[in-house]
């Protein structure tokens, strides 16, 4: 299920029959994906379809079993957290995405960690830019934040360390749809505009599909569909499948995990 | 009420060895999430080092400065050697402070078996009484607070404008989110233990230097006040642990002049208690620290 017939831009990131978990039975399982510079690349399926720990484990957090993780070529697999901080990748974790205890300012500083001050507070200046409403609540604590101050220091500090991957674990969870969106059509996809390889976890698979060039589909830790994220969203009986699979949050309450067990089974059958 | 201003005065100086002790604890507490119940024996350990230095002549503040220094190095040995290790296998938090009281106890009888069961005592190293508004302290408690206030104002400019000290507060609020961001999270836990290490070694020697005479049970007997003034502050909140430590010292103090000297401890306790039946988290602490506390 390899999509690398997709696209014509330099890898930057990729996947290739990776099977990962938690030192237990495999959450994920020979999964193979592509993410190319300036493209945003969108892995959408139901809950515990294995998305997170597929992140986890690109990032070296997670045990990668079998199969390897490829940064523009060189194999990165089971490198530290921090230094592929240092070769260049950027990571939003879904919760606990920001520094409690520390102020928006200092929250960037350490997004800008690897660099020196000057270099620093250029680059402040460069993701206050992208977000202005951060400046006037530079020195507040971001407990005192809302969701979406939040969301923006966890974004713009990101931003801080200038990464050429960017990996996003469902960056708009507990926010308001109306937020959501904003974080996905005005942030999210600059951040592919600005060249950068972005590799988008999404439960809320409509609006993510609308900002990614590219969509995969999980499910049950296993990829069973990748397609052109437009064509998917323009197509009925493909947009069927994705959303089918990924409907319960972007309406809540429905029984996503079951309806993805289905779907899996439908497209197994179709092939 | 003379009687209790020279209480409070003296509360302020058993208060400064209090948050000495405190604010290392908390920082310790903060960056690894561990509650190191060994450091009431590393406080000891800093007294007889303090003791063999200061009998072989060395001048009582140089020995605080080196009695600091090599539990320092101590604390990050055990860090790294024992416990870290022991956290990376997934150990509980009941079960690590099991081993730190276990290794405190360890260290407590090694250090009898080495300087004896007995009493010690560093000599007169108090000097001159001195009388400011009111209280009467000796020069050496008046030391000891002018280098508490100096220590905590560095540890606070240290957290606050260093870079070094941010990735300290960021690695203790979130360490996966540390890494995330380049910083080499296990470098930075060794500088904390080094500095928290320190500040428990300091306070050892500091406990000596301001007692008549100790034995192997100094740290230990000095841990519950200790503990009370990182819970009063909010544990992992070094400045809660500062305040702390001179509220419990303070409060201790004014109790002992106004019941019994034996119920000095007991204030501790009872601080302890109702704080974390009434406000867990603390003066300062943060429901997130807390919670790390409380769930372990």
């Amino acid at each position: 299920m390899s999509s690398a017939e997709h696209d014509t831009t330099p890898l930057a990131l990729s996947i290739r029959g990776m099977t990962a978990g938690y030192g237990g039975p495999p959450i994920v399982h020979d999964v193979d994906m592509n993410v190319g510079s300036g493209r945003v690349v969108a892995v959408v399926g139901p809950n515990g379809a294995g998305k997170s720990t597929l992140l986890k484990a690109i990032l070296g957090i997670a045990r990668v079993q079998a199969g390897r993780v490829e940064l523009n070529g060189a194999d990165v697999t089971g490198v530290p957290l921090e230094k592929l901080a240092r070769l260049g990748i950027g990571y939003v974790p879904q919760a606990d995405d920001v520094f409690d205890g520390l102020r928006v300012r200092e929250n960037l500083d350490m997004g800008g960690y690897l660099f020196n001050r000057a270099e620093r507070a250029e680059r402040m200046e460069r993701a206050l830019e992208v977000f202005p409403q951060l400046r006037p609540r530079l020195n507040r604590y971001v407990e005192t934040l809302s969701g979406g101050e939040r969301k923006m220091t966890a974004i713009a500090r990101v931003l801080m360390l200038d990464p050429s991957v960017l990996i996003l674990d469902e960056p708009t969870a507990s926010l308001s749809p109306e937020l959501s969106r904003t974080v996905l059509e005005s942030q999210v996809r600059r951040l592919g505009d600005l060249g950068k390889a972005v590799l988008l976890v999404e439960q809320k698979a409509v609006a993510a599909l609308g900002v990614s060039d590219w969509a995969y589909m999980l499910v049950r830790g296993e990829v069973v569909m990748s397609a052109d994220a437009h064509e998917v969203l323009e197509k009925p009986d493909m947009r069927e499948i994705f959303l089918g699979a990924t409907a319960p949050s972007d309406e809540p309450g429905e029984a996503g995990a079951e309806r993805g067990g289905m779907v899996r089974t439908s497209i197994r059958e179709a092939e | 009420m003379q009687l209790i201003i020279e209480a409070i005065g003296f509360g302020i100086a058993t208060g400064a060895v209090i948050a000495l002790g405190a604010v290392g604890f908390s920082v310790q507490f903060g960056i690894s999430n561990i509650l190191n119940i060994t450091y009431g024996s590393l406080m000891t350990l800093a007294a007889y080092v303090g003791l063999l230095l200061i009998n072989h002549g060395v001048n009582a503040w140089l020995a605080l400065v080196l009695g600091a220094v090599v539990v320092g190095v101590v604390s990050v040995v055990y860090h790294r050697a024992l416990l870290a290790p022991l956290v990376r296998r997934g150990t509980r938090a009941i079960a690590m402070v099991i081993v730190t009281v276990s290794a405190g106890i360890i260290l407590q009888y090694v250090i009898v078996s080495i300087a004896g069961p007995e009493s010690h005592s560093y000599g007169e190293q108090s000097g001159s009484t001195l009388h400011l508004i009111g209280f009467t302290l000796s020069a050496g408690q008046v030391a000891i607070i002018v280098l508490t206030a100096s220590l905590m104002l560095g540890l606070h400019l240290l957290l606050t404008r260093t870079t070094l000290g941010k990735a300290m507060r960021a690695t203790s609020s979130n360490r996966t989110l540390a890494r995330s961001c380049g910083i080499s999270t296990d470098r930075v836990s060794d500088i904390a233990w080094l500095i928290s290490g320190s500040l428990c070694g300091a306070a050892g020697v500091a406990l000596a230097i301001t007692t008549v005479s100790f034995d192997f049970s100094l740290g230990s007997l000095f841990l519950i006040p200790m503990i009370a003034a990182a819970v009063l502050g909010g544990i992992g909140q070094p400045y809660g642990a500062m305040l702390g430590g001179l509220i419990v010292g303070v409060s201790s103090e004014v109790a002992a002049a106004v019941s019994n000297p034996n119920y000095k401890d007991v204030v501790a306790f009872m601080i302890l208690i109702i704080m974390l039946l009434v406000r867990p988290r603390g003066l300062f602490g943060a429901a997130w620290s807390t919670r790390r506390l409380m769930e372990g």
